[in-house]
């Protein structure tokens, strides 16, 4: 019966649009948080300004309170930019991560600082050094960010059935676990798993297959000096 | 000149970082903040024109009386003082065997993968279903129609099977579960962060360490943990902060009511009453229970700060 | 004395013009081009059936266009609508459960329906024909009453929703075992006693009965020795009370003797141990009538059932009081500044509620049943009756059994905090079971009992 419903959902008609939304929100979000990470984390690792410290606490800070409370208030804050049923709405709010940002820092501290002053002395500019120096050197992590993110595009399903669940906007995990509920609607928690479990599978064979390229990227020579 | 110069460079850098965090995260915590000083409030009611709620510490206390709270607070930092440390144990040993080791490297890195990529209340009922017990447990005539693999394997082996998540079965016997879970469930993100990190020291230490025939463990202790130490700090600290809101493990095992057959709500953990205020339609106690989280987590997170700052070496 | 009449005359006549004008009335439907929303959980296989119905509904109504969504499940029905109350874009209408109305209800979102059901204003159709906007008296006669009147389970008196179509509890029994050993299908809780003692004694490798819901399995008890529950208003939870905990242990008793599980107590669904075909199994199962299949065993090589099925109403306390739950969904409609948009939703709810084709064809798709008692007299739906048995047409045999109990049931008051109640006493029951021997068992329910009690009014 399981099985079935499966087969059912990859056949249906919809499966391309879901795959597409999904496609399309996981690879714009990636892109966009991983620029945003990484201009964050430089300012955070290499710039110095007033109330850096304190900052980056707070930063730390909204990490500390359980997001389920921010449901509310950000829903009515998209309704009234007029967010509800766009992309805008599935790629925009959930674009920082301070969990990435303080990964990134970490790998950047780690690049020693003779480097961005030699860098200085040439009079490259802060944005070059970054994209040639720091971007290339701090890759694995980079490279770690860019799965999590994208497991977290084609995982997530309560914000995005809240806010876009729409046929044109709905991403693939919704897709199908709507394939999977009960005629009737009574919540079976075991196909409902199983169904979220079996959503995730492809990804997981999407990491099997990169792993060759995914852990080769990881490999670099050493940055420490 | 110079300086001012970096000081607003530095902000443009951090502008939309700054914004959007203003907008999706600050602007939700500034009201979790003002709905936790509101008693009696519920965000339907205030809508239904019913806006009775005053201002005070009334959904605090409310909280910290509630019959469950020191059970949740308890088993919070239980879970989170013996999970952290033996996830970052773990995953540190795993990261450099696995740097190390070149036949099966494949086949193990996939395994330590699988947990991250799913849901963690789907592999939650994999994972109870491997030590659930179906029968009639410790009645006058108990008929056990299966005891699990996990006791299959302790029977296999001429062991008593052991109650661990079924009615009657012991507080131990489910922290046991439970912790086994969590451990295994945190472990492929740490291996993760701490194998990028291994694959970018320096070889040479290594190199260097073999000329002079260090013992392996000496190795591990005075290069790689002192080297691996950012990232260390990074896993630990962020652990801490995620130990804390454990919740989703729980439901995964013991379903929602947190507990076993015999006595529901036993499991209960910070996140868990914020949840269950929330669904009683409570913002203001959950918000409260949100903050004396805060409260505790900011705490932690301070210290481990403090002691990083004296130990991380970047 | 005739000023005094012409006095009286005059203040009944300013009573009932008073009344009038303090009643709601509901304007008529005026043709006016609306769309309507409508959130539901319906599977692929019951959107076929709707979408056909909206088409005959848009015959009549050509200007009311209906826009659904499958939202999910009903807990995802319920977090929807109630995070869009928030912000004020709710749909027209939803699916719903009486706590989710209770919860909507705190922000004053739901229409009330009793002025649309009495209203006698005239409605053209497409087709030239009319209709009154409200119920007629036959319609309203039709209705199974125990599902009608959920939709005034809220402590005020109105009509808040409407039966879209429903389910209950029902005892699936091995048949072929029954008939072997001469036994009788219990229909009291007492001949229920007797006949797991003689199942035990004929199959000591049994547990005779599982009971899948433990909530149901509480609240049900209550209703049926017209013990309290709970209440729609203050104080909301009153089932701490001596006949209750005397229930309770009665079926302790029962269960350290291995006469009967639940889910919870089992650690798996009991409709497994019921078609088990190994050594441990059960003979009764009591379980959701919309789930007849899964009672079913399955088909052994040679394509024969291992056992014939036969369902009945669940075992009661009293005889003259019978009792079973009603569960399923109904349908909300809510307030919308626009009052056609309103009055085009009550319209679609009406027919859908009322039309015999589209409950016929709804309940044979979804396994539940039709809220209206005309159609069984419905060709394709007496047709499907008339198939039921123990093995191929177990969902027509449950059907069939539903129909026939139709003025024993009962839905509990619904308010803000119903659910927690229900979730309390799921965990109570089965503890209460567990208590050992050798512990003070009298002392050990009271405390058990006090606690559910003590949650229950935590989250108020």
């Amino acid at each position: 019966m399981l099985l079935s419903n499966y087969v059912d959902a990859f056949t249906t008609a919809s499966l391309g649009v879901l795959f597409k939304n999904t496609m399309i929100v996981g690879i714009v979000s990636t892109l966009l948080s991983l620029v945003i990470t990484i201009l964050t984390a430089f300012a955070f690792a290499r710039l110095e300004f007033k109330g850096k410290e304190l900052l980056f606490a707070a930063l730390l800070a909204t990490m500390m309170i359980p997001g389920e409370l921010f449901t509310i208030t950000n829903f009515a804050t998209v309704t009234n930019l007029g967010w509800r049923n766009t992309y805008t709405v599935l790629i925009v709010p959930f674009l920082v991560s301070v969990f990435y940002i303080y990964l990134l820092r970490q790998n950047f501290l780690q690049i020693p600082n003779e480097l961005y002053l030699a860098a200085k002395v040439d009079g490259t500019s802060d944005l070059k050094y970054l994209w040639k120096v720091m971007v290339p050197l701090s890759l694995p992590t980079l490279i770690s960010i860019t799965i999590l993110k994208m497991m977290g595009a084609w995982n997530s399903y309560i914000w995005p059935r809240l806010v876009a669940n729409d046929e044109a906007h709905r991403l693939i995990t919704n897709g199908l676990r709507n394939a999977f509920t009960d005629t009737t609607g009574d919540v079976n928690y075991p196909v409902q798993m199983a169904a979220v479990a079996l959503v995730s599978a492809p990804l997981f064979l999407v990491f099997v297959f990169l792993r060759k390229y995914i852990m080769s990227g990881v490999s670099r020579s050493g940055i420490k000096g | 000149m110079v300086e001012s110069k970096q000081q607003w460079k530095a902000w443009i850098y951090l502008a939309p970082a700054i914004v959007l965090l203003l907008i999706f995260t600050v602007w939700p915590i500034v009201n979790t903040v003002a709905m936790a000083f509101m008693e009696d409030y519920s965000g339907l009611a205030n809508i239904g024109g019913e806006t009775s709620f005053h201002f005070g510490f009334g959904n605090f206390t409310k909280v910290a009386q509630n019959a469950e709270f020191k059970q949740a607070l308890t088993n919070t930092i239980l879970l989170c003082l013996i999970t952290v440390p033996l996830s970052t144990v773990l995953a540190l040993l795993i990261a450099v065997a696995l740097n190390a080791i070149k036949p099966l490297q494949k086949a193990l890195q996939t395994i330590f993968f699988l947990p991250y990529v799913t849901n963690s209340i789907a592999i939650g009922m994999v994972f109870a279903a491997m030590f659930n017990v179906i029968g009639s447990v410790g009645t006058r005539r108990p008929l056990i129609s299966s005891y699990g693999i996990v006791n299959d394997i302790i029977r296999f082996f001429g062991g008593n099977w052991v109650n661990w998540i079924n009615s009657g079965s012991e507080y131990w016997a489910n922290m046991f579960v439970l912790i086994v879970y969590i451990v295994w469930n945190a472990l492929p993100f740490k291996i993760l962060i701490l194998l990028g990190g291994l694959t970018s020291i320096n070889k040479q230490y290594y190199e260097a360490a073999k000329v002079d025939s260090t013992p392996r463990w000496r190795v591990l202790t005075s290069i790689t943990v002192p080297l691996l130490s950012p990232m260390l700090a990074y896993v630990v600290i962020t652990g801490f902060i995620g130990g804390f809101k454990e919740y989703t493990s729980i439901v995964g095992i013991f379903g929602e009511s947190m507990g076993p057959v015999h006595e529901a709500h036993r499991l209960n953990t910070m996140v868990g009453l914020i949840y269950d205020s929330l669904a009683s339609n409570n913002q203001g106690r959950a918000s409260a229970a949100a903050l004396i989280l805060f409260g505790i987590i900011l705490v932690v997170t301070l210290i481990n700060l403090w002691v990083s700052k004296k130990r991380v070496h970047y | 004395m005739k000023k005094l009449v012409s006095a009286l005359l005059l203040l009944v006549m300013l009573f009932s013009v008073c009344s009038f004008a303090g009643a709601e009335t509901a304007p008529a439907y005026d043709g006016s081009d609306v769309t309507i929303t409508f959130y539901h959980t319906m599977g692929s296989n019951l959107t076929a059936v709707l979408d056909t119905y909206i088409e005959e509904f848009n015959k009549l109504y050509p200007n009311i266009h209906v826009q659904y969504t499958a939202v999910g499940s009903y807990d995802d029905v319920r977090d929807q609508v109630s995070t869009e109350i928030t912000v004020g874009t709710q749909p027209n209408i939803a699916y719903c459960y009486p706590d989710h109305v209770a919860l909507y209800n705190l922000a004053k979102a739901v229409q009330t329906l009793d002025a649309y059901i009495d209203s006698t204003a005239e409605v053209t159709r497409a087709d030239g024909t009319t209709e009154i906007l409200g119920l007629t008296d036959e319609q309203k006669a039709d209705f199974i009453e125990g599902y009608y009147n959920e939709g005034v389970q809220y402590g005020d008196g109105k009509m808040y929703t409407m039966p879209l179509s429903k389910s209950t509890e029902v005892l699936y029994y091995n048949k072929t075992f029954f008939e072997e050993n001469d036994i009788a299908v219990p229909t009291t809780w007492d001949e229920l006693e007797e006949v797991c003692a003689k199942i035990v004694e004929i199959d000591p490798m049994s547990i005779p009965l599982g009971y899948d819901s433990e909530a149901n399995w509480f609240i049900t008890m209550t209703e049926q020795l017209g013990t309290p529950y709970t209440s729609a208003t203050e104080p909301h939870f009153l089932f701490d009370t001596e006949e209750n905990r005397e229930f309770v242990k009665r079926f302790r008793e029962w269960y350290q003797e291995g006469y009967l599980t639940t889910q919870k107590l089992y650690g798996a669904y009991t409709s497994g141990l019921f078609t088990s075909t190994s050594e441990i199994r059960s003979y009764m199962s009591i379980g959701s009538s919309a789930g007849a299949v899964y009672q079913r065993p399955a088909k052994d090589e040679n394509g024969n059932y291992p056992f014939e099925m036969g369902i009945a109403t669940i075992p009661q306390a009293n005889p003259d009081n019978r009792k079973v739950i009603s569960q399923g969904p109904s349908l909300c409609i809510f307030k919308k500044a626009n009052e056609q948009e309103v009055i085009a939703s009550w319209l679609f709810v009406k027919f859908l509620t009322t039309n015999v084709e589209f409950q016929a064809e709804f309940s044979m798709a979804s396994g539940y049943v039709p809220v209206i008692k005309s159609v069984a007299q419905n060709d394709v739906y007496a047709d499907f009756l008339a198939k039921a048995d123990g093995g191929n047409y177990v969902s027509a045999l449950s059907a069939k059994v539903c129909l026939e109990q139709e003025d024993t049931y009962y839905t509990s008051p619904a308010f803000n905090g119903s659910s927690t109640a229900r979730d309390e006493v799921a965990a109570l029951l089965p503890a209460c079971l567990t208590i050992p021997d050798g512990s003070d068992v009298d002392a050990e329910i009271e405390k058990l009992f006090q606690k559910a009690i003590e949650s229950c009014e935590y989250s108020q």
